[in-house]
């Protein structure tokens, strides 16, 4: 091993499946990229040798997992994500060069077990499970845990690595003599499902009980390489640069922004400083706990004593709740056990319960249209009479992991399943409301927060970044119960304004009135918030449900900690990697790492013409939303600030395709293609794509 | 010959404390060894860390932090506290927290062969090790009689190190120690750890989990209740 960077494990760890060997690499050449989603996406470029494939399925596709410099530190609410970069499946009409992420404790473990990213290529001829512990690599065979469950698989492979109670006593590791490796701790498995093994594309790859990286369709790329599982284990340790100024910055962290757990302030608004877990469900049990991934400053999750639904949080815990609500109609207790249940086995099948929630509502469209039923346009042996029943919902989640039933049509996708069926029209018209790239809405429709359509198109899948939309939920949850703000709508324009400087000039940019969403500074808002994502967020590896923090009642003046000079997140980073940066260069560092992706989206087949909605955004005004409200901060025609309901309007396809080139002028796209120029490649030192892209034809200027 | 019969048919704990009823305590200074026997009398340290199972979210951002104003590196391996967790347990058995109790008679005090594992007087009675004296004979590590062990033996210095309450962390800005900070108290986001000067009861071995949760705790829907835990 060579120089070891401050924060890094030193090593990348190399897989190639259908040979069965591994090789470690030195991670120093690729410390430039900082982790993550910048590490994964320069190791993608030197390892995949053909970037003109379209389906993450295929043999010649590369997978990485990687981890940032903050993993395995006390960084809050970084130290436990892990990102995973490669060519996804699912996507319509091309599964692009994507991203997913997830938490819990395998990026932590992944480094003290010696590497900062794992590289997947080739494909194994069997089943296969990787064993990581402490630089040790080895190939299992998975045969027999091929067909197993993701939870069974996990603790299958634990057991099997913990034959002498490792991991809940200090005692030697497996295979080492005593007194030399101790820990206390448990290897961290990441494993697919039945939904992985039979390729599908709303696939999950499941980690604990409740981790899962879901969307991009990676586990149907591990189905395809026959890779099971990946276990980690280490004892090792990540060096600090400055581990007194990372304790310092922590501690006045969480005096500063962390939610008081013995005084929570249930309203508060901001991300760093929420205190309630993420739950959709209700409680089932107080007998419970909180519970986080490594390094979080509040858990966002809850383990119960009742033998379901631990670790579950989010969209997994709604999906299937107000379809039970309508079938169990007033029995709250059975409605919130059947959720959590629900997310229980989402998991443990691993599938993406985002992939087929407004589906589900879709589907229900159908079968009520007489199009869905027995012998009908669709046929299915699922009674969708009983949506929301237990029964159901267990089949239907079996039918769609195994590619049972309408699991078989709807397994390359809900819109590629409505086009075979010959409902195209739907995906048109937004009855299956799938927006950017044949992908299900997130719930925040692109219509109304367009940054979060804006980026969704903008790169390669439903950016879930919830930055500007902890405003919606605030704004339009006061609204809904009727209290106070508590900040105006022109405090915290401003404040978020003065976090996105230089790249904005003022508080016009967080304007989403009808007449400026396709403005000079909402452009500029959407290339803060790109940038933002694929370094801080998605490279660094900072929690999407704690960070940004733009503004936060937490805080006495109501400004949030993202940026800031004594707790923000350069300040950690620079405490762990010593690289002093300032915030801004990190969003320069995510603008080098779009770039790159977008050198691979050209060589995969993308062309401005392709960056577009579904036709129902630029067609139809918005019918309805989750919410009754759509809230947001808006000016009107005086120049006064208020909170508004953006909902009732439609994209301008016009308006939005000149948007479009002066958002590519800015980062230095071609504007008439979207590819690369050779003029940007070289100014942001990306000369290495250069001859790789003239071979294709795909650079610009 | 068994304890029972050393000590006059006592324990070796209810021994030191007949001792210590008759005046023969080592309060206002170091440990030594009672003339004659094979006891170390050593002065009760002055501080404590207790901890509540039901509350801690398994973050283990005290496990990094510990190493870190230790260490100066971050490792779950190089912490002196120990929060395991069972992802596919149900609550409560799913989290357990393991603390150096700062024992009454500390048994790893007594093990050392080199008296590295000691009473430091100068920090509030902590056991401690001195890192120049360990020979890493691990012998401390069995004589603790929690599990999991309370001292950790590191592989690159090949030395062991226990829970000293922050007395020596080059990487703490503010003093640590006994009646100063401790870090994993500190960092904890909410407040599962605490720190006290009383110690907790010998003879009880769940005494050192104690409740910490107050009211407010259960508006984010957990229990507030009571629950003894061993460890």
């Amino acid at each position: 091993m060579g120089v070891r960077s401050m924060g890094y494990a030193g090593e990348i760890l190399h897989v190639d499946l259908s040979a069965l060997k591994a090789e470690k690499i030195p991670t120093d050449s690729y410390v430039q990229w900082g982790g993550g989603n910048g590490l994964g996406t320069k190791l993608f470029w030197d390892f995949c040798k053909d970037k003109t494939i379209k389906d993450g399925r295929d043999e010649k596709n590369v997978v990485v997992v990687a981890t940032s410099p903050l993993c395995g530190t006390a960084t809050p609410s970084a130290g436990g994500r892990c990102e995973i970069v490669g060519v996804g499946f699912g996507h319509y009409p091309i599964s692009w060069f994507t991203r997913s992420n997830i938490g819990g404790r395998f990026s932590s473990m992944m480094k003290y077990s010696g590497f900062d990213a794992l590289v997947i290529s080739g494909k194994a001829s069997r089943p296969v499970w990787i064993e990581v512990t402490n630089g040790h690599v080895r190939f299992h065979d998975a045969s027999l845990l091929w067909g197993k469950k993701a939870r069974d698989t996990q603790l299958t492979i634990l057991t099997q690595l913990d034959d002498k109670n490792n991991g809940w006593g200090w005692q030697p590791l497996p295979g080492k003599k005593e007194s030399v490796a101790y820990s206390t701790q448990k290897p961290a498995v990441m494993a697919i499902g039945p939904a992985g093994e039979n390729q599908v594309a709303h696939a999950a790859l499941v980690h604990d009980a409740g981790n899962t990286s879901a969307q991009g369709g990676f586990a149907a790329v591990f189905g395809a390489k026959n890779l099971k599982a990946v276990s980690f284990f280490g004892t090792g340790y990540i060096e600090l640069a400055d581990p007194m100024a990372h304790v310092e910055a922590r501690f006045r962290l969480k005096e500063r922004y962390a939610p008081d757990p013995e005084n929570p302030d249930l309203f508060q608004w901001g991300m760093l400083g929420r205190a309630a877990p993420i739950n959709f469900a209700g409680s089932v049990s107080k007998n419970s706990r909180l519970q986080a991934c490594v390094g979080c400053i509040m858990g966002c999750r809850v383990r119960y004593d009742v033998g379901y639904g631990n670790e579950t949080k989010c969209q997994a815990t709604a999906w299937y709740a107000a379809p039970a609500a309508h079938y169990y109609k007033g029995d709250e207790k059975k409605i919130g056990e059947l959720a959590l249940k629900m997310a229980d086995y989402c998991n443990d099948i691993g599938i993406n319960t985002y992939a087929f929630s407004s589906s589900v509502r879709w589907l229900e469209g159908l079968y009520h249209r007489g199009l869905l039923g027995k012998g009908k346009q669709i046929h299915t042996d699922l009674d969708f009479s009983k949506l929301g029943s237990e029964e159901f919902g267990f089949a239907f989640l079996d039918a769609l992991a195994y590619k049972k039933d309408i699991g078989e049509l709807f397994a390359d996708g809900f819109v590629q399943g409505a086009i075979k069926a010959g409902l195209e029209e739907d995906y048109k018209n937004g009855l299956l409301n799938h927006p950017y790239w044949g992908l299900a809405e997130h719930g925040y429709d692109s219509r109304a927060e367009v940054e979060w359509g804006y980026a969704s198109i903008l790169t390669d899948r439903d950016i879930n970044s919830h930055d500007f939309n902890a405003i919606f939920w605030a704004a339009t949850l006061a609204t809904l119960n009727g209290v106070p703000y508590r900040i105006d709508a022109k405090e915290v324009a401003q404040i978020v304004a003065d976090k996105l400087k230089p790249y904005v000039k003022g508080p016009e940019c967080m304007d989403y009135s009808d007449g400026n969403i396709y403005s000079d500074d909402v452009m500029q808002l959407l290339r803060w918030y790109i940038h933002y994502n694929r370094f801080w967020k998605n490279s660094a590896l900072y929690c999407d449900l704690r960070w940004a923090d733009l503004f936060d009642t937490n805080a006495k003046d109501n400004v949030g900690a993202t940026a800031d000079s004594e707790v923000g997140e350069q300040v950690f980073w620079n405490a762990v990697t010593g690289e002093g940066i300032e915030f801004t260069q990190g969003l320069e560092k995510g603008h080098r790492i779009y770039l790159l992706q977008n050198a691979i989206w050209a060589l995969q087949g993308r062309h401005r013409d392709m960056v577009h909605f579904a036709d129902y955004i630029y067609e139809k005004e918005i019918v309805e939303t989750e919410l009754p409200f759509f809230m947001w901060p808006c000016r009107d025609e005086n120049g006064i600030w208020s909170y508004s309901d953006i909902r009732h309007r439609k994209i301008d396809k016009e308006k939005f395709e000149d948007f479009k080139t002066r958002f590519y002028k800015a980062e230095g796209l071609d504007e008439q293609t979207g590819w690369l120029t050779k003029q940007t490649a070289l100014k942001y030192g990306l000369d290495f794509v250069i001859e790789e892209l003239q071979e294709y034809d795909k650079l610009a200027g | 010959m068994s304890d029972e019969k050393k000590y006059g048919g006592m324990d070796r704990r209810t021994f030191l404390r007949t001792l210590a009823a008759a005046g023969v305590t080592a309060t206002a200074g170091a440990a030594f060894m009672l003339p004659g026997t094979n006891l170390m009398v050593m002065p009760n340290s002055k501080g404590y860390l207790v901890v509540d199972m039901a509350k801690c979210m398994g973050c283990v951002s005290c496990m990094m932090t510990c190493s870190t104003v230790h260490h100066g590196r971050s490792s779950l391996s190089l912490s002196r506290i120990q929060i395991q967790q069972n992802s596919f347990q149900n609550f409560p058995a799913d989290i357990h927290m393991a603390v150096c109790h700062q024992c009454e008679d500390a048994p790893c005090v007594n093990a050392c062969p080199v008296e590295a594992d000691h009473v430091d007087v100068l920090f509030g009675n902590v056991r401690t090790i001195d890192p120049d004296k360990c020979i890493g004979c691990t012998q401390c590590i069995d004589a603790c009689p929690w599990l999991p062990k309370r001292l950790q033996f590191d592989p690159e210095s090949k030395k062991v190190q226990k829970c000293d309450l922050c007395a020596n962390t080059p990487y703490l800005k503010e003093k640590g120690g006994p009646g100063g900070v401790q870090s994993c108290v500190k960092v904890c986001p909410t407040g599962a750890i605490a720190y006290v000067d009383k110690m907790p009861d010998q003879d009880d071995t769940t005494s050192y989990n104690v409740n910490l949760r107050g009211e407010g705790w259960s508006l984010l829907g957990m229990t507030t209740e009571d629950m003894k835990r061993e460890g």
